[in-house]
């Protein structure tokens, strides 16, 4: 166990903080699967419209990896399956029955998975889709069986705004959190890491848990992003593989593999300025159920953008979507494109930065920001230099990182250390970026660009 | 408010693709901008941004250079009205004749500057960058009060130009925009802005002040021969009062507009560190520069080496224009060093050879503009050689774990 202290960052406080309760939802009557969820993959159908399907059935397979498939996350008939632009398949409607009938897999005990084969769980992650919930580094993309990770990282922790926090989810989950550790565990040859929040009091569970090596990060956000944690514990050379997984993904890996069957229910965060006060909690919903079920648009603002993961660094999507397979946190949040009268010129008390050239940036560094998506200026150059610097806590020189990306220079980048990020660590950065720029955008077309033409 | 904001929107749509007006779209949204924060919502992560933008952080810079310009405005009155024996003057005497003499030579700078800029904003389609703001104001307040406006127009033309837009306009430029202007200038037309006679206007007929030579502290210190006593040459200089430390510090002399005052500077450095926006590593490192090269200098026998070389580096510090150029020029953030180890070097180097050319070498008379745009063009190597060095130090780091 270590603990580690990051000074650089900032904690930001969004208007929008959820409460630590978690509510069912309602049972749906029709649960959609997205495969376009899984970014990159194509697949090819196992199921027709009129199919009788139960909980776990598959629908879906990698056309280049036939072991990988999508299953059903409740059991009823295959409503519809719907095709986007292209012919893309855009999803696949299972119309209810409401019964639990599921289809079983083997399942483990904490100790039976220690002695489990590593083929025989990873095959088991596969066939049901669950290996998605591991990503491999560098890229973030989900695991395949051909890789060797040199040790798995599990992330524990929550500085983004909003993202889960681990001991509301662990509520009642400590035993298949263990199972799924000890899943993870038989899965690399190293080490499993398990990063926790040193400024909080964790859960025993959490502190606790076995099999794994146990530290804490504190300070400020980024200090809760996986990249972090790997940098200072197992840093990510060049042909180095790393698994990584969020808490909430190894407790549902735990429950698969606790149960042989596919968890009925998830937990999902839903957080933000744009949800109504009072609904800002955990849910209890079902894999593919409407997200509208748990939306509940803020009455004080007119138009809300609904976006899945944390604010700082999710993509945005349909509020017409379903609750995704990957995803445990949706975020709200208000759009705003209120002009402000002479704002290159006013001292600009109500209005948040980390900038020192407004009065808020030396008064209300902690106060909470209630502006919603307002841009706050036009995109321009990079000109200030050495300002991402302040937010990134590892050894990077992000300045330079982000030019040899936009120069497409493959090797300046490797060696400026773009394979131990992901764009999530760059979203602090592009926040202060008084220039406006898309860095998260950028990073993700990096590392594109690698992963297109080879280490 | 509402109503002007209708305004706005009213003729947005001739300016918008297909409208009447769109090439003039730039001009459009530097007035729409300039009255309002633009709307413009995030469209990907990070969903929420920080007030700040390019705008509010090149106002800093002007906001910063305002002691500066008031204290030029006055400067430029009060030599004049002094040297000129024209009786009757006070404080709002000075101030008018300074405004007489200094505002049309900034309203030139911004005028034609702002031409060239919206020029190549509707040509090539970008939007009117703010940094111009800091350049058109940069550049008259290193001129002489006495410059003729057309050498202003000519000089900020090729500043923009040839500093800034041949490269893709600011962000891009290799040098820095009004310094390059000016250095223009000093090569093409050097009898207007060096020599004795520019730093103050004289009335041709007028009766100079008794004992007035227009030679600024450069001048006076650089023709101490070997073994003479600088500082009893400086404090000997000048008519009325004298070129003491307190009285360079303050700027109270001949000089161009907004480079005499060490103290505006100063203000101008406070604002600039306190908001964030110039970097104080670039700042002290041309600081340190200067008291390297000015203690080297100083450990020269006195008797064999001209008597400016036993300058102390305090009055190095506030003659000349090392405080203008070390708070406003240096640190432009698009020409000088990106990386952190780098500003240091960069800064250093600036304070360094702007002392070295300033003493060494009897062609210039001041060596920061010289220094400044020798380093902007070397920044870019400084930073090479600090990645290089990250570089090593990352894979030495990545190593160290391989082998646990």
């Amino acid at each position: 166990m270590a603990s580690f202290t990051i000074k650089k960052g900032k904690d930001l406080r969004f208007d929008g903080t959820p409460e630590p309760v978690v509510q069912d939802a309602p049972t749906p009557e029709v649960v959609s699967v997205y495969p376009t969820e899984y970014t990159g993959i194509k697949f090819r159908l196992l199921v027709k419209e009129g199919d009788s399907v139960k909980r776990g059935t598959p629908l879906i397979f990698n056309k280049k990896n036939e072991a990988f498939k999508v299953v059903a996350p409740a059991a009823g008939t295959v409503q519809a399956i719907v095709y986007g632009k292209r012919r893309v398949l855009e999803r696949i409607e299972i119309k209810s029955n409401g019964s639990a009938d599921a289809e079983t897999f083997p399942s483990y005990t904490a100790d039976s998975v220690c002695s489990a084969s590593r083929d025989d769980l990873f095959n088991l992650l596969e066939n049901t889709g669950y290996s998605a919930l591991i990503k491999a580094r560098p890229f973030s993309r989900p695991a395949t069986p051909d890789q060797k990770p040199k040790s798995i990282f599990v992330n524990g922790m929550n500085t983004a705004p909003f993202s889960p926090d681990a001991n509301v989810l662990i509520q009642g989950n400590e035993t298949v959190f263990q199972i799924g550790l000890n899943a993870l565990a038989r899965l690399t040859e190293g080490k499993v890491h398990l990063c926790l929040d040193g400024a909080k009091s964790n859960h025993a569970a959490l502190t606790g848990a076995k099999n794994v090596d146990v530290h804490t990060f504190t300070g400020p956000h980024p200090s809760g992003n996986t990249s972090v944690h790997i940098h200072h514990i197992d840093p990510i050379s060049p042909n180095d593989v790393v698994w990584t997984a969020k808490v909430a993904d190894v407790i549902l890996i735990g429950q698969l593999l606790a149960t042989g069957q596919i968890p009925p229910t998830r937990i999902v965060l839903v957080a933000g300025s744009g949800q109504a006060e009072g609904e800002r909690k955990y849910f209890r919903i079902a894999h593919g159920a409407p997200l509208a079920s748990i939306l509940r648009k803020n009455p004080k603002h007119e138009a809300v953008r609904t976006i899945s993961g944390d604010l700082l660094s999710g993509p945005i999507i349909s509020e017409t979507g379903a609750i995704q397979q990957l995803q445990h946190a949706y975020t709200l949040l208000h759009e705003d494109s209120t002009r402000h009268f002479l704002g290159w010129l006013a001292p600009g008390l109500n209005r948040f930065s980390l900038s020192r050239s407004y009065l808020s940036g030396w008064l209300k560094q902690k106060s909470i920001i209630t502006s919603g998506t307002n841009q706050n200026g036009e995109l321009r150059a990079m000109v200030i230099t050495g300002l991402y610097d302040r937010y990134m806590p590892m050894n990077i020189m992000t300045d330079f990182l982000i030019r040899a990306i936009l120069a497409r220079d493959a090797d300046e980048m490797i060696a400026l250390g773009l394979l131990e990020t992901d764009p999530e660590d760059f979203a602090l950065c592009a926040f202060a970026c008084p220039s406006k720029m898309d860095l998260c955008g950028i990073v993700r077309k990096g590392l594109d660009q690698i992963e297109r033409e080879g280490i | 408010m509402k109503s002007l904001l209708a305004a706005l929107d009213k003729q947005r749509p001739q300016y918008e693709p297909g409208g009447k007006l769109e090439r003039l779209k730039p001009l459009f949204e530097a007035q729409d901008t300039f009255l309002f924060t633009p709307a413009e919502r995030t469209h990907t992560a990070p969903h929420a941004r920080d007030a700040i933008d390019m705008k509010r952080t090149m106002i800093t810079v002007v906001v910063a250079l305002i002691p500066a310009v008031l204290f030029g405005i006055w400067n430029a009155g009060h030599q004049y009205n002094t040297v000129n024996q024209i009786a009757n003057t006070g404080f709002l005497a000075d101030i008018i004749q300074g405004t007489l003499l200094v505002m049309p030579i900034i309203f030139v700078s911004y005028l034609v500057g702002g031409l060239w800029e919206v020029l190549f904003a509707v040509v090539r389609r970008h939007p009117i960058n703010e940094g111009f703001l800091i350049s058109g104001l940069l550049f008259p307040l290193t001129l002489p009060p006495t410059i003729p406006l057309w050498q202003v127009a000519v000089g900020i033309s090729f500043g923009i130009v040839i500093g800034k837009e041949i490269f893709g306009g600011s962000g891009f430029n290799v040098l820095n925009p009004a310094l390059t202007a000016r250095a223009f200038l000093f090569f093409a037309y050097p009898v207007q802005i060096s020599g004795d006679k520019v730093w103050t206007a004289v009335d041709s007929g007028a009766t100079t002040i008794e004992g007035f030579t227009g030679a600024t502290p450069l001048a006076v210190a650089a023709m101490v021969p070997p073994g003479g006593d600088v500082l009893a040459a400086l404090h000997a200089a000048d008519y009325g009062e004298h070129f003491t430390w307190l009285r360079l510090f303050i700027g109270n002399i001949g000089g161009s507009i907004g480079e005499t005052s060490a103290l505006a500077c100063l203000i101008g450095a406070v604002i600039l560190i306190a908001a964030g926006v110039g970097s104080w590593r670039i700042m002290l490192g041309s600081v340190l520069g200067l008291i390297a090269a000015t203690s080297i200098m100083n450990l020269l026998p006195g008797e064999s080496y001209k008597g400016f070389t036993q300058l102390p580096f305090y009055y190095h510090m506030v003659i000349g224009s090392f405080a203008f150029g070390t708070v406003f020029m240096a640190t432009d953030p698009v020409s000088a060093a990106a990386s952190t180890r780098g500003k240091w070097i960069y800064g250093f180097m600036i304070g360094f050879l702007a002392i070295l050319i300033r003493v060494a070498n009897p062609a210039y008379p001041e060596g920061m503009m010289l220094a400044i745009l020798f380093m902007n063009v070397m920044a870019p190597l400084i930073d090479h050689l600090v990645v290089k060095s990250h570089i090593r130090n990352r894979a030495n780091y990545l190593r160290k774990f391989r082998h646990a």
